[in-house]
């Protein structure tokens, strides 16, 4: 199993309507889509060269609509880099950033995952209510997460955030060995986790047996 | 002289105000116009609310016939639902905050500052106690705010769209819970729903293209969301979807994934399980396109496809066939959204108008029921694998129906196609239907009436929740816009608004709400366009109808054909005092509206008496009506109260582990020679945990479970050794059913090495309450003992009741 492409599984986050599925299917697809087409749950594969190297990408698109929130947790668990995408012509969509950023960190017990942030409709310059100082400056808070404006619409920018997003998830591989904590391995041929290692914590007796 | 239309509507209208009750869809449906309001309309409403002051404010005598005693209990249930909604809105909360902070502390995260904030929310959750303002100056002006608030809704509305994502959601607690609060009470009902329109339209004037209306987060949605919490949202999504989705998660294996990769991936998984190997013609990872073209794969989606069109019909007909039991006010909402859309986009096709109605009703409350049903109690427990995706699928089938689906983004969804196809004219039909009921706003102004005529209008609210409102009204006030000047007054007076108080001083109040402005009405009549001969009739008849359902039924005045002269000298000659000032006004009015020539005696004063007639055939029906609305409102409070039980245990569990690390943290430092107490051992038979739910699978062979027994012991707080016993075994004996020697059980990522033959139990373990704990918070609700398979969140309930040691286990 030496050659055996590397499969990333990638979650697509942020408030609904920001673009979120319309910059998936751009990148996936090469198609813009314009219909009323709120989300509740896509997923898409994509096979792409990074830096000569092929990758699979199984990508999760999610909801934005706030009342499908329950559902997050279980898609940061599998997810091992994510896309934190707002909309440029609304603020209150960046705010809504942090609190997921939060709540990844804390189920991957990780100090830092591979993340990118999105201001995509970066077209709707006249509608812009955020500016890009806000994004950066919300970048340098969490150590300087890469931060790009997109446009789904005019394709911009849309290849880009994707293939970062891998070169951190590849970075973060080759960083952790087996069996470390972390995330972006390669799946274990059961397509499981590997354990989670329990190192590092104090006082904690598993289940055993008396004998 | 009464026009008849106004008699008519009376005996309809008033059931609603009999049952003290908000029956939106045999009132506002049936009389609801949506024209401009005419003069008939306005006046059928006056008499009406004329006739419902009447018989509200009545105390000479107390009706105890059928109706009244179920009537009496649909009023304490609606009480008992909306109380305990608030506290499980609540509770809820403080569940959902700790959550978070406990999977920090279980992985050793956090630091001490942190843990006692985290333990100062534990007191957050115990009962409050009653209490008065600081004086009664405040207790006016703020009775004399929260009266305007309630009774002005653009003010709170002004204020969702004002306050921060951060803000809303306690603003709207109080809102939702509070000062609307009466769940079934048609007036704070409607009153919610003008501030809902206000904010709903002022949406739709920002947002430019209709492609992203409804879209964002906002408090509009948010709105939504809290509105769902009340009961009449959770009594719909229970007739409508909890036994369908009960009878899905029983099929633990039932699988209907059709996403072509997925199904090769489990394929290849399984060959490869079987076999050992992989075919070479069988590659471990492809493409979609190359997934879909697969024979195999195909043959495996085939029979899927059918089940999942099947299912989601069978979703899709309980849906359309319980239109009437859809809560008046969502329906409201959608026609609200079917006007603002035309209105604004006057040229929009219907089927566009649909896609933003199913936008809100599809994707904001039906399908998020559908896809995380144990955040709706519709079920007990996390559904597995399987159960899940299908749920999903079917939600994203019937959001398809109501959007325009672009299959584009998951081609595999085309398949599904023919259900939209087939059901596309059916939902439309449904979505327009939704819309069809009608407006409030006139019997809203009567209600208003009335409960300005009452004077003891009380809002049970906590002084936090007051000081909260006040100090966001104080910090947006200059933006809430016209008509403003009353407000002013008030919060000038009141000053700057208190902080929050901490928590052990925080207290329930009853605040009586009164308006400095608009004085109460004594006469109702007098604020009303009617005329004398209205208000005798309408007197008259309420007064008739009290007097048959308080005299007894074996008495000859209640025999038929009414004699309604008899039945008022009847009581005029009572010992009851009350029955006897009846009796006589009864004499007196037939005596006044003779003179006036509504009624004569030449025909035994037949209008009135076909009315008092009508109306207690009506009111006969009624008690069936009742009776079957409380049964339903039975249930709803059962799950709620069931659903609470969780909340309480959950945080009751959480109390329990942290005041366990901060001992333990404090035990490090003091001496170690206290010495731990031990708990137990305390026994379980198999078929005890079973009954209980705590084994949720048995590998046992039937005939050996009675001789299974289960042990537990705390020896120290968090500590936990469950052994299972066989009865009768002698230590050199194999197991039930194992194969002598070394066995290894999975536990999850764990490891339990079992060893036969010891006399302390066949299998004992070590059970740590951060791990139960850790594995509740990764959903994985099986504790697996190869024999037995435990149910963690039943666990750790059980010995939460048996091992309470006193502040810690
Ligand atoms: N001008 C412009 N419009 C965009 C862009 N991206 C998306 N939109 C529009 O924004 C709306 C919402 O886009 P979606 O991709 O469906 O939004 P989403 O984030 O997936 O929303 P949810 O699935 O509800 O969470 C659509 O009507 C798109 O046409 C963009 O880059 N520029
Ligand atoms: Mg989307």
């Amino acid at each position: 199993m030496q050659h055996r492409r590397r499969e990333y599984n990638i979650v697509i986050l942020g408030a609904g309507g920001v673009g979120k599925s319309c910059l998936t299917a751009q990148f996936v697809h090469n198609e813009w889509i314009e219909s009323y087409d709120p989300t509740i749950e896509d997923s898409y594969r994509k096979v792409i060269d990074v830096d000569g190297r092929s990758c699979i990408l199984e990508i999760l698109d999610t909801a934005g609509t706030e009342q499908f929130t329950a559902m997050r947790e279980i898609y940061m668990k599998t997810g091992q880099g994510f896309l934190l995408v707002y909309s440029i012509t609304s603020l209150n969509t960046l705010t809504e950033l942090s609190d997921l950023r939060d709540q990844i960190l804390r189920i991957k017990e990780a100090e830092s995952v591979p993340i990118v942030i999105v201001g995509n409709k970066s077209d709707l310059e006249e509608d812009r209510a955020v500016h890009s100082n806000r994004a950066i400056h919300l970048s340098e808070k969490w150590g300087r997460v890469p931060f790009y404006e997109t446009s789904a619409r005019k394709r911009q920018n849309v290849d880009e955030v994707f293939l970062d997003l891998c070169r951190q998830m590849m970075r973060a591989d080759a960083n952790s060995g087996w069996g470390s904590d972390g995330y972006g391995k390669e799946k274990p041929p059961g397509g499981k986790k590997p354990p989670k290692t329990s190192g590092g914590r104090q006082g904690r007796s598993r289940f055993c047996v008396i004998l | 002289m009464l026009a008849p239309s106004a008699r008519n509507s009376t005996s309809s209208t008033s059931s609603s105000f009999a049952t003290s009750s908000f029956t939106p869809v045999t009132r506002q449906n049936t009389i609801g116009s949506d024209g401009p309001r005419s003069v008939r309309a306005s006046k059928r409403y006056s008499v009406t609310a004329l006739y419902l002051s009447m018989s509200a404010h009545d105390k000479d005598i107390e009706i105890e016939d059928e109706l009244a005693k179920v009537q009496k209990t649909l009023r304490d249930l609606k009480a008992k639902i909306s109380s305990q909604s608030k506290k499980n809105f609540v509770l809820e909360k403080d569940v959902r905050y700790l959550d978070s902070r406990i999977a920090l502390l279980i992985q050793n995260r956090m630091a001490l500052e942190e843990q006692n904030e985290v333990a100062s929310h534990f007191d957050e959750s115990s009962e409050l106690q009653e209490g008065t303002f600081p004086n009664d100056q405040k207790t006016q002006q703020y009775g004399n705010l929260f009266f305007l608030l309630q009774s002005e809704p653009r003010h709170i509305a002004s204020l969702c769209r004002l306050v921060s994502m951060s803000e809303i959601d306690s603003l709207l607690q109080t809102v939702m819970f509070t000062i609307y609060g009466n769940q079934y009470e048609s007036r704070e009902e409607h009153l919610l729903l003008t501030m809902f329109q206000s904010v709903l339209s002022a949406q739709f004037d920002t947002t430019p293209e209709y492609s992203s209306l409804l879209r964002a987060n906002t408090p509009v949605s948010r709105m939504m969301t809290t509105y769902t919490r009340r009961g009449p949202g959770q009594s719909y999504l229970k007739v409508v979807l909890a036994k369908q989705i009960n009878n899905l998660i029983e099929l633990k294996e039932l699988n209907l994934e059709i996403n072509p990769l997925k199904v090769y991936e489990r394929m290849v998984k399984n060959v490869e399980e079987d076999t050992g190997t992989l075919p070479a013609n069988m590659p471990r990872s492809v493409s979609a396109e190359e997934a879909a073209a697969n024979p195999q794969v195909q043959a495996i989606i085939e029979p899927r496809l059918t089940m999942l069109m099947e299912l989601a019909n069978t979703f899709l007909a309980t849906i359309i066939d319980n239109i009437n039991e859809t809560p008046y006010g969502i329906r409201w909402i959608c026609k609200q959204i079917r006007s603002l859309t035309r209105r604004k986009y006057p040229d929009a096709k219907d089927q566009v108008v649909c896609t933003l109605i199913g936008g809100f009703f599809f994707l904001r409350f039906l399908n998020p029921a559908i896809v995380t049903p144990r955040s709706y109690m519709l079920i007990d427990n996390v559904p597995s694998e399987h159960p899940r995706r299908t749920l999903t699928l079917i939600a994203k089938m019937l959001q398809n129906l109501a959007n325009k689906p672009s299959y584009s983004k998951e081609p595999y969804m085309a398949k599904l196609s023919p259900f939209v196809s087939n059901n596309k004219v059916r939902i439309n039909k449904f979505l327009n239907d939704l819309c069809e009921v009608g407006d409030f706003y006139e019997s809203l102004e009567m209600d208003n009436y009335v409960a300005l005529s009452k004077k003891d209008l009380e809002l049970n609210i906590t002084l936090n929740e007051v000081y909260a409102t006040h100090s966001l009204l104080e910090k947006h006030y200059k933006e809430l816009g016209r008509d403003t000047e009353h407000l002013s007054i008030i919060l000038e007076e009141l000053g700057s608004a208190p902080p929050q108080l901490p928590r052990k001083e925080n207290r329930a109040i009853n605040l009586p709400l009164f308006s400095r402005w608009e004085s109460a009405i004594d006469d109702i009549s007098a604020a009303l366009d009617i005329t004398q001969e209205d208000v005798y009739f309408m007197e008259a008849k309420s007064i008739f109808v009290q007097l048959l359902r308080t005299l007894p039924p074996m008495s000859p005045a209640v025999r038929r054909p009414l004699n309604l002269r008899k039945i008022a000298d009847t009581a005029a000659t009572m010992k009851d005092m009350g029955m006897f000032r009846k009796g006589m006004r009864g004499l007196e009015l037939l005596n006044q509206l003779k003179d006036l020539g509504v009624i004569t005696d030449l025909d035994n004063y037949q209008i009135l008496q076909e009315e008092v007639e009508q109306e207690l055939v009506h009111l006969g029906s009624l008690k069936e009506k009742v009776m079957e609305e409380s049964k339903k409102l039975d249930e709803v409070y059962k799950t709620i109260r069931d659903h609470n039980a969780y909340l309480v245990s959950q945080l009751e569990t959480y109390k329990s582990y942290l005041h366990n690390v901060r001992s333990q943290s404090e035990g490090k430092q003091r001496s170690k020679q206290q010495k731990q107490h031990v708990l137990g051992p305390y026994k379980f038979t198999h078929q005890q945990l079973e009954k209980e739910g705590v084994i949720q699978k048995s590998n046992v062979p039937d005939n050996r479970r009675a001789n299974i027994f289960f042990t537990i012991t705390s020896p120290s707080p968090g500590t936990f050794v469950i052994s299972l016993h066989y009865k009768g075994l002698h230590p050199q004996d194999p197991g039930p059913d194992i194969t002598p020697g070394c066995l290894t059980i999975k536990v999850h990522k764990l490891t339990v090495v079992t060893l036969p033959g010891r006399n302390r139990g066949l299998l004992e373990l070590d059970l740590k309450l951060d791990d139960l704990l850790e594995m509740q918070q990764n959903n994985h609700d099986e504790l697996d003992l190869e024999y037995v398979q435990f149910n963690v969140p039943k666990v750790l309930a059980l010995l939460n009741k048996r091992f309470a040691r006193k502040k810690n286990w």
